[in-house]
């Protein structure tokens, strides 16, 4: 189980998020919908360390982290039961998709290379590219590398996975295929956070739904709940741009 | 003027028995000066407290003296500096048994280092933030980040301009003259000491000089081959 209690942070002087509060199940699938800005990416951001909170506390399993009084070693539990898949993919570069995989498994899970390959081989064949196990980042589409990057994340078997905008920098014709490993990956029962723009999606594969603006968790709840009928007046008009596919009005 | 091809020719094969002592600088210099250098880059990039004030310091005072000038003070600093602490301790030990290419051994690397931390840190720039970010979100620490991912990545994108390092320590190798260890510029001095045919022995260095520096650009664009397989950006 996640749990989150009056996350806030701070850029200078600007106050990006005033107090979150989350819980998530385990196995649930939690999507974050908002606008830009609203500090949805933050958040995700947060809970893995890449931004040090200014204050709340965060509880990933039996890891409870008070954010105010952090140790180093504090930060890399938190790190240790969580994974990200992020925007702009960051495979290691000189690392082909294999080595990025294995990467975790061995040198921070101290994995036997064999049984980390084997393992890596598999995951990377679950994904979809078994035949590019000895590709580059540099050799492969976005697409591709973003699927590469969802392998790495499964391959430390994490408490959970962070999603940060997994299809952001993808050529539309490319989002389908990633939509459908996340898909697939979610009916496995792993409990994953996903910050979205796309709707269809998130209405399809989320079990819990957080709007967010502005710093705080305006409305959540049951994806047909928040979808369908929407209590807060900030969400109906968030959602509003989002008009199912062919009745935009120009 | 008339050149004289057959003592340009001797000159030649003398100098190249020195070969070894200007190789041995510049080899010397450059590994040390990649450590310095690495380690101020880091200490830069990251701020390390007090420490980046430091190695901000030592850059900027290493680059704006010439290198002849290091040579110098540390030559007869080092020397000053030695025979005051063996007075002081009652050593037997005198700075004039220190071997004279110790000296060009500690002052180029002082050198050499000034310069590789700037290479390296432009190296360390075009490391994606991400590349730190994803080290991290699997778990690793920042040292092994740094090891595995960043600075791996640094030395790839620093290959031009270290190879650049490499012939520019090789050509100011030739300074250790004044302190007088025999390497190809010294040789070819005494070469010519017989006849004053000191154009013609300058000359045969030259041709020396040059061909090194082709060895080293040759063995560089093949390290850079190898090295920046995965690299396929950029506008190459």
């Amino acid at each position: 189980m996640i749990q989150l209690k009056g996350i806030t942070k701070s850029f200078g002087r600007q106050q990006v998020l005033k107090g979150i509060g989350l819980t998530v199940e385990k196995g649930e699938v939690v999507v974050i919908l908002g606008p830009s800005g609203s500090g949805k990416t933050t958040l995700l951001r947060c809970i893995n360390y890449l931004e040090k909170p200014g204050g709340g506390e965060i509880r990933i399993g039996d890891c409870r982290v008070d954010c105010r009084a952090a140790s180093k070693k504090d930060i890399r539990e938190l790190r240790k039961r969580t994974a990200m898949v992020f925007q702009q993919y960051n495979l290691f570069r000189h690392k082909t998709a294999l080595e990025n995989v294995m990467e975790g498994l061995v040198v921070v899970q101290k994995v036997p290379k064999e049984e980390a390959r084997a393992r890596s081989v598999q995951l990377l064949e679950k994904v979809g590219l078994g035949a590019k196990l000895d590709a580059y980042p540099s050799q492969l589409s976005g697409g591709q590398q973003q699927r590469v990057g969802i392998a790495r994340a499964l391959a430390l078997n994490p408490e959970v996975i962070l999603f940060d905008e997994p299809t952001s920098a993808l050529d539309p014709e490319l989002v389908g295929e990633v939509l459908a490993v996340i898909r697939k990956i979610a009916k496995e029962g792993i409990t994953m956070i996903i910050v979205t723009h796309e709707m269809g999606f998130a209405q399809d594969v989320a079990n819990h739904v957080i709007f967010m603006d502005e710093g705080v968790v305006v409305e959540e709840g049951r994806p047909n709940e928040i979808f369908t009928s929407p209590k807060e007046e900030r969400t109906k008009q968030f959602l509003k741009r989002f008009t199912p596919e062919g009745v935009y009005s120009i | 003027m008339k050149l004289d091809p057959s003592f340009i020719w001797t000159a030649f094969v003398q100098i190249l028995s020195v070969i070894p002592t200007t190789l041995l600088i510049t080899a010397v210099s450059v590994v040390c000066g990649l450590v310095i250098g690495t380690a101020a880059a880091l200490i830069r990039t990251f701020r390390v407290p007090v420490l980046s004030e430091v190695a901000a310091a030592y850059v900027i005072f290493i680059r704006g003296t010439p290198m002849i000038t290091h040579l110098l003070l540390i030559y007869f600093g080092l020397s000053l500096g030695v025979d005051a602490l063996s007075k002081q301790f009652g050593w037997a030990f005198r700075s004039s048994s220190i071997p004279m290419i110790a000296f060009a051994f500690i002052a180029f690397s002082i050198t050499a280092g000034a310069y590789a931390s700037e290479v390296i840190r432009s190296g360390l720039l075009a490391v994606n933030r991400g590349q730190l970010e994803a080290a991290h979100s699997i778990g690793m620490t920042t040292g092994q980040a740094l090891r595995r991912i960043v600075v791996p990545q640094a030395f790839a994108a620093s290959l031009p301009n270290v190879s650049n390092l490499v012939v520019g320590i090789l050509h100011a190798s030739s300074l250790a003259f004044t302190v007088s260890v025999v390497e190809v510029t010294a040789k070819a001095q005494i070469v010519a000491s017989t006849n004053w045919k000191f154009f013609d022995a300058y000359l045969a260095a030259a041709l020396i000089y040059w061909g090194l520096t082709l060895l080293i650009e040759r063995a560089s664009a093949l390290v850079e081959k190898r090295i920046n397989i995965y690299y396929r950006g950029g506008v190459a």
